[in-house]
């Protein structure tokens, strides 16, 4: 990876291109390889499952051909998530990483790190440790402060990854 | 006591009367101040993004840009109508959002600012309500758009 650059695996789900950082990505499992409503052993580790789709209210069939499993983890959690797609491994300048813009003012803010452009959709980057199950949605804890938190970090003055 | 000078003048003209775009949603004829209109455009396809915002839940792509929607048409419980529908760009307080809003082209107009009457229109932020055409027309607050359901919803939450 070239500094100044974030890697990304990007996965759809329904409509929605979502992009997890390729550090946590452990293996991509396809369809036949697992039980999905089970949890999955590799290498001594247990990766809990995880609905992203049910969890972020998205319609997806993970019925199709394309699906895929994605073994996550962040040295704390670890998850196997269910993909619709697994569309493709990029890097992406920090630079073009930007925040969600501050009229999402609630849970999607604990959800999404920030978004990018990937062969021209919007892929929107997802928080590992939501994803993980770690953070509770915390609308509560934002509302009133998502100004205040974007303004800090530094996605607000570019780059969100 | 000094005269005003005639740009001191302008602006106190400027101030006893309101520039605004008249625009309209399912039908329903509402207002803006221009200067919180950014550009109005044609609508395009959105990108549909998980989301907890209230009538904000999809993101207008333009070129490299994206800016978020405002699904003000849900809000009022309307359905926009023609073809081809236009984009309301507003200067939010937050950044520039998207509007979609009915085919009928915006028109410009004055209103006196005595002639602007306190709004009892619960159901939008408002900056008050002017009659166009014998209609009351309520003068949408495009900037701070979305800012009291929220926090109906953090007083519901606290």
């Amino acid at each position: 990876m070239l500094v100044g650059t974030a890697s990304f695996l990007v996965v759809r789900l329904g409509l929605s291109y979502l992009a997890l950082p390729a550090t946590g990505v452990r293996g991509i499992l396809t369809q036949e390889a697992i039980d999905h409503e089970q949890a999955v052993t590799e290498a001594g580790i247990v990766y809990q499952p995880v609905d992203l789709a049910e969890r972020l209210s998205v319609s997806a069939d993970l019925s199709g051909t394309d699906r895929k499993t994605v073994l996550y983890s962040n040295g704390r959690s670890h998850g196997a998530i269910r993909v619709e797609q697994v569309v493709g491994l990029i890097d992406v300048e920090r630079k073009d990483c930007f925040p969600l813009p501050l009229q999402f003012q609630r849970d999607e803010r604990c959800w999404f790190g920030g978004m990018m452009f990937y062969q021209d959709q919007l892929a929107l980057i997802l928080n590992p440790s939501w994803a993980l199950g770690e953070l509770a949605d915390a609308a509560t804890v934002l509302i009133g402060k998502a100004k205040q938190t974007v303004e800090a970090t530094p996605a607000a003055i570019g780059g969100s990854c | 006591m000094l005269r005003a000078t005639r740009e001191e003048q302008q602006v106190q003209t400027t101030k006893r009367s309101w520039n605004i775009v008249v625009f309209s949603v399912g039908g329903l004829k509402l207002a803006a101040r221009i200067e919180d209109v950014g550009e109005v455009l044609p609508w395009a396809a959105t990108i549909p993004i998980p989301s907890r915002t209230p009538f904000v839940q999809a993101m207008l792509k333009r070129d490299n840009c994206v800016m978020p929607v405002y699904d003000l048409a849900a809000r009022l419980r309307r359905l926009v109508q023609g073809n081809p529908l236009l984009c309301l760009v507003a200067r939010h307080v937050d950044g520039p959002m998207a509007i979609c809003i009915d085919a009928d082209v915006p028109t410009i107009a004055k209103a006196d600012a005595a002639s602007i009457r306190p709004s009892f229109e619960r159901d939008i932020e408002s900056l008050g309500s002017v009659t166009i055409g014998g209609n009351d027309v309520t003068i949408v607050a495009l900037q701070r758009l979305g800012s009291a359901i929220q926090d109906t919803l953090t007083r519901y939450e606290l």
